[in-house]
């Protein structure tokens, strides 16, 4: 499993010399829309998905502790 | 393997870090104070309630508000504390007491009221059915909770470190937490690597079914004492008896749950419309990691009721209205648990008018839980200051192996949940959101510019037949 996790993480890595978009060129990457994390108004979804199902984490927040939750 | 992924990573953003010498143009990490707003308002309904052993009503509303200020301290680094409340009712957690305090002996002064009809006892005194909130007093709660968090960022943006608090309490839980983290960004910012590690050290407050609390407190004799004192308990054939003991209970010692948790995160910038993240999670929880007001019904036990005795032979049809079973223990799990989340994000810019927004996640554990969540979101631009997204996700996942049905666990077991939310299910959510958003801030409270209104509505619905509603909307205010 985690040599699996470790090929996906290092190809992704190389990934990276594939492009460079320079500052100027990242107008549409720069969109609110475009960030690459969840919107602030989607912490209470989270939270009652937490509650509710048995999977949590990998989105950038929490993956477990601080409520009696699942 | 592990060690040396640990070693790159830790290189990587050294380097990242020692890029810092470049003599470069500043620009401040948060221009001004921010200060947003957020509240929501989530309901649900559904007919496995793990308090009632997993049949009941799962009725509950929520409503939980948070405001969140981040404050430039300099330059470089920015203070963002947290505070939030959230308050609900819930027929479920009624039911740790589901017994209604009607007729004389519900006061447990002693006072034998029940009465013989067509040869079965009709109970005068306490009754409850899973399938009501009772007015006991876990109907609601309030969960109060504060996170801070420090940030600094280098010279050139390239490296951030940042640490933070969190504590929360309710009324049988609290928890304390404290974390931090690292990212470094490569190429030109195309490329970001994170770490985050975090720990929460709670507390159990156990508070038991209120049957099962008497047994510890009075021990075998407890149906003559304190709340069972003129009681009548009622067999399966309605008949009164005083053969209910629920000898598998034992209360909880060890009443601290520990949380631990590292995440990696990745994410590259593709091209000037596409952009790719993937985080990987991995979290040791320890400690007491069951609910102690969770009932659990044993298939291979005899079943004992408080109520109406006309009512036991539909006990598990919403017609019950007046009888509710006493629980033979409380759910028992491991007190360790390893669960391994693996997500990705992919969005793409399409045009000026739609965007597009991914996500996946596989998550598996060491109680045979495996999960997958799908999610996509397709922001509409209507215009510079209007944007309108619909949104799914699907949710899928199959059961612990310490999961069964209601009254379907053997005795003989030595861990067992009827927790619906640990059951094999599928799950569909479907909604949209609305958002404001004002550059320039035109419209002003007091000396805050109000830059962002975010509106979002989403219904849920389960394939075990819970379904929720939530709607959120929350306000950005920036210091002028």
């Amino acid at each position: 499993m985690i040599n699996k996790i470790a090929f996906v993480f290092f190809t992704a890595l190389i990934l990276q010399s594939c492009s460079s978009v320079k500052e100027y060129e990242k107008e549409k990457i720069n969109d609110p829309d475009m960030k690459l994390s969840a919107r602030t108004a989607e912490r209470y979804e989270t939270s009652f998905q937490v509650y509710r199902e048995a999977a949590a984490g990998a989105n950038g927040g929490k993956s477990g502790g601080g409520c009696g939750c699942n | 393997m592990k060690i040396k992924i640990l070693s790159f990573f830790i290189l990587l953003t050294t380097a990242a870090f020692a890029q810092d010498k470049e003599p470069v143009f500043k620009k401040r990490v948060l221009e001004s104070t921010e200060v947003d707003f957020l509240t929501s308002y989530y309901d649900q309904n559904g007919s496995r309630s793990a308090v009632s052993g997993g049949i009941g009503s799962e009725k509950l509303t929520d409503v939980a508000s948070n405001i969140v200020v981040a404050m430039p301290l300099n330059d470089d680094d920015v203070l963002t504390i947290d505070l939030g409340i959230s308050a609900y009712s819930s027929a479920s957690s009624s039911n740790i007491n589901p017994f209604n305090s009607t007729g004389a002996s519900a006061g447990g002064g002693g006072d034998d009221d029940d009465r013989v009809a067509g040869g079965k006892v009709v109970a005068l005194g306490p009754s409850g059915t899973p399938w009501q909130a009772s007015s006991g007093a876990s109907r609601s709660d309030q969960l109060v909770s504060v996170v801070a968090n420090y940030s600094h960022s280098s010279d050139s943006r390239n490296f951030i470190w940042n640490t933070d608090v969190s504590f929360s309490n309710e009324y049988d839980y609290t928890s304390v937490g404290f974390g931090g983290g690292i990212a470094g960004l490569f190429n030109e910012k195309n490329t970001e690597l994170s770490l985050k590690v975090n720990a929460y050290l709670d507390q159990w407050r156990p508070i038991y079914p209120t049957e099962l609390h008497e047994y510890s407190k009075y021990g075998s004799n407890f149906l003559n004492q304190g709340y069972f004192n003129g009681v009548t308990v009622l067999d399966q054939n309605g008949q009164s008896t005083a053969n209910y003991l629920p000898s598998a209970f034992q209360t909880i010692n060890a009443v601290n749950r520990n949380s631990f948790s590292a995440s990696i995160g990745f994410s590259q910038v593709l091209s000037k419309k596409l952009q790719v993240s993937v985080f990987f999670d991995v979290l040791q929880q320890q400690g007491l990691l069951s609910s102690p007001y969770h009932r659990i019904y044993f298939a291979d036990k005899a079943n004992f009721y408080i109520g109406q005795a006309q009512y036991i032979n539909n006990y598990e049809s919403t017609s019950n209205a007046g009888v509710y079973k006493l629980a033979d223990d409380i759910e028992r799990l491991p007190d360790s648990r390893f669960k391994l989340p693996i997500g990705a994000r992919l969005n793409y810019y399409i045009n000026e008018h739609f965007l597009l927004r991914t996500y996946y996640r596989f998550y598996s554990d060491n109680w045979n839980i495996q999960s997958h969540t799908a999610t996509v979101e397709l922001p509409v631009k209507l215009s510079d200051k209007f944007t309108v997204f619909p949104m799914y996700r699907y949710y899928t996942q199959i059961a612990s192996k310490y999961y069964a049905p209601y009254e379907t666990h053997l005795s003989t077991e030595k861990f067992y949940t009827s927790d619906a939310d640990l059951a094999t299910f599928d799950a569909n959510q479907y909604g949209f959101g609305i958002n404001y958003t004002d550059i320039f801030t035109a419209s002003k409270v007091w000396k805050f510019g109000l830059k962002n209104i975010d509106f979002r509505f989403n219904h849920y619905e389960r394939s075990d037949n819970l379904k929720a509603n939530i709607a959120t909307i929350g306000f950005k205010f920036v210091m002028q």
